[in-house]
C-alpha cells in the first residue's frame, strides 16, 4: 500500500510527500513538512496520519515542522502479520527509533488514543528532546479502565478470541463503521474520510493491529502492560512538561469528565481541557479548531 | 441453537485444507481456551489430531490447535475448511459458516459471553451473516 493507492478523495486531502524510515526492523511511513520546532502528531487504533490532514497547513504556516508517523501496523507503514509482533514497549521503541533517527529536539508530542501511551513512553525516556505534550482522548495509567472497555457488548466481544479476527479482520469493522460510530458528523465523515481509513487496511491480514491493540488495554492487574502503565503514571505525576488537554465533549469512550480530569490531576500545570465538538475521533469533527489551540499554546510557550 | 457439531475428521482424499481464520492468542479470554480444551479433550489429545466441526452448509472445518513454548496449550487455533482439492471457496457460504461456528463457540463458552451480545455486535457492525434471521 502506498499513497498512490489511496482513493481519489483521500489522495486529494493527503498531498504530502511520503517518506519511509527503517525503525526497529520495520518500514515506517511518515510525512515531514515545514520548518521550525517539531510537532509530532501521533494517531492510534485504527487510524493513520490521515487523521491529522487538517493540521498540516496551519501548523506549518505558524512556523512549525510537522511530523506524522504511521504506527507500524497501520496506514502506509509495514504491517506485521503475527499478534506476537506487537507490544506496547515495541511500539514505543518504533517511535523512538524514528524520532532519534531524525534527531528531533524541542519536540511537542500530540497524542491521541494509543498515540498516548506510545508518545508518553517516548517522552519520558527521551526527556531532553521533549518540549511539551498535547493530550486528546487517551490515557496513561494502569487502572481503572474506561467503563466502555469493560463492556461485553460491544467492546470485549468485538476483539474476543476468533471473533476479533472475524469481525475486525475479515470484515474491517473497526476502520470503517467503528470510526463512523465515534464521530459526531457521520454524514461528513462517510463522504470525506471513511474510505481513506478502510483503504489502507485492504486485507484481513493487514488489519491485525485493529484487534490486537484492544487486547493491550489493562482491565485488571493481570494485564501484560500493567507495569509499563504504572511507570507512565509515575512519570506523568513527576512531570513538569508544559501540557495542553483537548477533548471531544461528546467523547463516550474516554469520558472527558473522567479522563481529562485525571490528566489534570497528574499534570496540574496542564492547560484545559479545551472541549471541542467530537467523539473519540475528535480530529474528524474539529481538526482546524484543535490545530488553532495547539498553535496558540505553542505561541505562548515560545 | 447453532447448526454446528463436532464430527470425526473426514478423509482428506481429493480434498484440501483451506485456511480461513486464525487466532494467535486464544487465551486472551481464558474461558475460550478452557472451552476448546473441554470440547476437544485437548488435555488428552494434545497436538495429535485436529478437532473437526460440521457447519450449516455441510462443509467440514478442521480446527488445528497451536502450542507455544512457555504458554498454556492451546495458545492459538487455525480454522481450515475441508474442500475439494482444486475448487475455490464460496466466500459468502464460508462467511456464514464461520459466523455459525462463532455462535457455537460463544454458546459453549458461556458465562459472561453470550450469543445475544455476539449477534448484537455483528448487527452493530452490519456483518452480513449477522443481519440474516438466525
Amino acid at each position: 500500500m502506498t499513497a498512490v493507492d489511496l482513493p481519489d478523495n483521500a489522495r486529494q486531502q493527503w498531498p504530502f510527500q511520503p517518506r519511509y524510515a527503517r525503525v526497529n526492523l520495520w518500514r515506517m511511513h511518515y510525512v515531514d513538512e515545514g520548518a521550525g520546532d517539531p510537532v509530532v502528531l501521533l494517531h492510534g487504533n485504527p487510524t493513520w496520519g490521515f487523521l491529522y490532514r487538517d493540521f498540516v497547513a496551519p501548523l506549518t504556516q505558524a512556523g512549525h515542522r510537522v511530523i506524522i508517523p504511521d504506527m507500524i501496523g497501520f496506514g502506509l507503514s509495514e504491517k506485521p502479520t503475527r499478534e506476537q509482533h506487537h507490544s506496547l514497549d515495541g511500539h514505543i521503541a518504533n517511535l523512538t527509533a524514528l524520532l532519534r533517527g531524525l534527531d528531533l529536539q524541542r519536540v511537542t508530542l500530540v497524542c491521541h488514543d494509543w498515540g498516548g501511551p506510545t508518545g508518553l513512553g517516548f517522552a519520558f525516556s527521551n526527556l531532553p528532546r521533549v518540549r511539551a505534550l498535547v493530550l486528546m482522548s487517551t490515557w496513561g495509567w494502569p487502572l481503572p479502565p474506561a467503563e466502555f472497555h469493560t463492556r461485553i457488548f460491544p467492546w470485549r466481544t468485538m476483539h474476543a478470541p476468533l471473533i476479533g479476527p472475524y469481525l475486525l479482520g475479515r470484515h474491517n469493522a473497526l476502520a470503517g463503521r467503528g470510526i463512523y460510530l465515534s464521530v459526531v458528523d457521520r454524514r461528513r465523515f462517510a463522504s470525506r474520510a471513511m474510505s481513506a481509513y478502510e483503504a489502507v487496511l485492504p486485507d484481513p491480514a493487514s488489519r491485525l493491529l485493529t484487534w490486537v491493540w484492544p487486547r493491550w488495554i489493562p482491565l485488571d492487574d493481570t494485564a501484560r502492560a500493567l507495569q509499563r502503565f504504572v511507570w507512565l503514571e509515575q512519570q506523568l505525576r513527576a512531570s513538569s512538561l508544559p501540557a495542553l488537554l483537548i477533548w471531544g465533549r461528546e467523547d463516550d469512550i474516554f469520558d472527558p469528565a473522567i479522563f481529562a480530569t485525571r490528566f489534570k490531576q497528574l499534570l496540574p500545570q496542564a492547560e484545559g481541557p479545551h472541549l471541542v465538538t467530537g467523539r473519540h475521533f475528535l480530529q474528524e469533527d474539529s481538526g482546524p479548531e484543535i490545530a488553532d489551540h495547539i498553535i496558540d499554546f505553542l505561541r505562548r510557550l515560545a | 441453537m447453532t447448526d454446528v457439531g463436532i464430527i470425526p475428521m473426514p478423509s482428506l482424499d481429493g480434498m484440501r485444507l483451506a485456511f480461513v481464520l486464525a487466532e494467535d492468542r486464544i487465551g486472551h479470554d481464558p474461558e475460550f481456551r478452557a472451552f476448546f480444551t473441554r470440547r476437544f479433550d485437548l488435555g488428552r489429545v494434545g497436538l495429535s489430531r485436529p478437532g473437526c466441526l460440521r457447519a450449516p452448509s455441510g462443509t467440514a472445518y478442521a480446527l488445528i490447535f497451536i502450542g507455544r513454548s512457555g504458554e498454556a496449550f492451546p495458545s492459538g487455533v487455525e480454522i481450515h475448511a475441508i474442500v475439494p482439492a482444486l475448487e475455490p471457496l464460496d466466500e459468502a457460504r464460508t462467511d456464514c459458516d464461520l459466523w455459525a461456528i462463532l455462535r457455537w463457540i460463544v454458546e459453549g463458552v458461556g458465562g459472561i459471553w453470550t450469543v445475544d451480545a455476539l449477534e448484537a455486535t455483528g448487527r452493530l457492525f452490519r456483518i452480513p451473516s449477522a443481519m440474516r434471521p438466525a
